[in-house]
């Protein structure tokens, strides 16, 4: 029997799955990048116990990215979870995904619609979900994010200085040089 | 206001009304429990208020594998293992908690634990974490009209080890049964009265006007400030009044619904905080603070607001005032509650009066900006800005 009713385009579904990949590769460098330019992400993950493994991931086993702090350096691990997450963030899956991930929504939102659950203790999830903001503002224009962010994007240097710093993977949380 | 997604669910059955108590063991047979933990604490066993459910429990044929009434007043890892541990050695299959949030925040722990099977719980952590687990069935009776905990699926355990408050929040761990009965609260003290329902006012405040709010959550919000406007004066007043009392415990459940759902925001930040910090009773804190957070979200939730005036004053005072003053009534309505609970019952109106100095307030505020239930609080609000709030209530 032919299906009346659209089951959802699969292709399109695995283009969203290869572009979150892309988005998350981003998002873990993104957010190593602004610890070393954002004395606001500095503090907030100056706060994290040291070992802390971040990992965001797309359900079922779809792609993810993780953050690892080890010995106060920030490091980004990419996808495939090379360690086990302390903290972790699973989208329900790619749709709930997407938005976010394209600076439509914020990740905060996304929690508030119960599009992701977390594992770990939820006040380092809140604190991650203020990073992400403020990362969220470096990596997308201000016409975006101000629809989505609690508040509007306070950026401490210019988008090109902050995508230049996503060239460097890691971040140290002492960095002298870093502005504020 | 419909949201373009939202999640809902409250899983309780509730029982209310006079003898409520006496068909928990008809819910337990259909929860096929036969042999039950009671988890309470000392004081509610030795003014009888356990009892009451122990000899239901025995008229109808319900075995009582233990009774634990070692609960402290913050429910801890080490209260919870030792709850699991004797559960399983007793044999039994379900839970009875009869108590206010500590005792329900327990019993909701050792759910954790007994479905965890050796696993640390610090590994069970989060939101929307325990999938796929089926908790050990647990009625619920609360003996305070405020937390809403007998609905609610967030329990907070402290690990005393590791100093931590390790939180959990899951719709699965919403008790099976909720068990609202007037006998339960009939003693509970005026002031208590007072302060524990303006807790239950704020839940259905925040849970009305904060990001999660849905049309779900909002009609407990609204019938729950109903119920607070009708029958707190009436239960602080007369504790003996069992229309009141039983009102007082629908409008906390109600709230409760609604919050667990649609979350709370600064003035529970800022509460708990002040619990933090100076250990402030939860609801005086809440009282207290309600109407500086409204005033503060005014800017972001005063539509909101708007619309709650007709709960919070009545449809009279609702037609009369304009439309563009009804957020402003809404805060006034809040406070001219609060002053007659002050005048009747001495229940405090400023920080200073629960004992706050100013020299506090700094760092207060500081761990209100970092609070969980600050991120859903429909307007953002920085340490600064909170700290002006407190001043404010000060
Ligand atoms: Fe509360």
């Amino acid at each position: 029997m032919a299906a009346d009713v659209d089951v959802g385009p699969g292709p399109l579904r695995a283009m969203k799955r290869v572009l979150a990949a892309i988005v998350f590769w981003v998002l873990g460098r993104g957010l190593v990048a602004a610890c070393r330019v954002d004395s606001r992400v500095r503090k907030e993950v100056a706060t994290w116990p040291d070992g802390t493994v971040v990992t965001l991931e797309i359900a079922p086993g779809g792609p993810s990215t993780t953050v690892r702090l080890e010995n106060g350096r920030l490091t980004a691990l990419g996808g495939g979870r090379p360690v086990p997450a302390t903290l972790l963030v699973t989208f329900k899956n790619v749709d709930g995904a997407f938005p976010v991930l394209l600076g439509m929504k914020s990740v905060l939102q996304s929690f508030v619609e119960h599009r992701a659950s977390l594992s770990g203790d939820v006040g380092l999830g809140i604190s991650l979900v203020r990073c992400l903001h403020i990362v969220e503002g470096y990596l997308f224009p201000d016409i975006m994010t101000r629809r989505i962010l609690p508040a509007k994007a306070q950026r401490r240097v210019s988008h090109v200085h902050a995508y230049l710093a996503l060239l460097t993977p890691t971040a140290e949380l002492t960095t002298k040089g870093a502005r504020s | 206001m419909i949201p373009a997604y939202y999640e809902f669910a409250n899983t309780a059955k509730v029982l209310s009304g006079e003898g409520a108590i006496e068909n928990i063991p008809f819910e337990l047979r259909n929860l096929r429990c036969e042999r039950v933990l009671v988890v309470t604490n000392k004081d509610l066993r030795r003014l009888g208020y356990a009892d009451i459910v122990l000899s239901a429990l025995a008229d109808g044929k319900i075995e009582v594998g233990a009774v634990f009434d070692d609960v402290p007043v913050d429910s801890s890892v080490e209260v919870v293992n030792e709850v699991a541990r004797v559960f399983g050695e007793q044999r039994c299959d379900g839970l009875v908690a009869v108590g206010g949030g500590s005792v329900l925040d327990t019993a909701k722990g050792v759910r954790i634990v007994l479905s965890a099977g050796g696993e640390d719980l610090m590994e069970l952590r989060g939101a929307d974490r325990l999938i796929g687990r089926f908790l050990t069935p647990l009625v619920a009776v609360p003996t305070t009209a405020g937390t809403g905990s007998e609905v609610t699926g967030v329990a907070v355990i402290k690990d005393t080890e590791r100093h931590v408050k390790m939180a959990f929040a899951s719709f699965n761990l919403v008790p099976d049964v909720a068990v609202l009965d007037p006998r339960m609260t009939a003693g509970l003290p005026p002031r208590l009265t007072a302060s524990t329902g303006m807790d239950a006012l704020t839940h259905a405040v925040e849970a009305f006007s904060c990001r999660q709010a849905n049309p779900l959550s909002d009609g407990y919000a609204r019938a729950a400030i109903d119920l607070v406007r009708g029958y707190l004066p009436r239960a602080v007043e007369n504790g003996r009044d069992t229309q009141a009392r039983l009102a007082m415990a629908n409008a906390a459940l109600l709230a409760g619904v609604s919050f667990s759902n649609a979350m709370v925001g600064i003035v529970h930040a800022m509460g708990h905080a002040c619990g933090g910090a100076a250990n402030v009773p939860h609801g005086d804190a809440m009282a207290v603070l309600l109407p500086h957070g409204m005033k503060f979200n005014l800017a972001s939730a005063g539509d909101r607001y708007a619309e709650l005036l007709l709960h919070l004053a009545g449809s009279e005072t609702f037609a009369a005032t304009p439309k563009a003053e009804r957020a402003e009534a809404a805060i006034e309505a809040v406070r001219a509650l609060l002053a007659s609970l002050h005048e009747s019952v001495g229940q405090p109106v400023t920080l200073a009066e629960c004992g706050i100095t100013s020299e506090q307030l700094p760092e207060i505020a500081r761990a209100a900006a970092v609070d969980g239930a600050i991120s859903m609080n429909p307007r953002f609000a920085s340490a600064d800005e909170i700290l002006e709030v407190l001043k404010a209530a000060l």
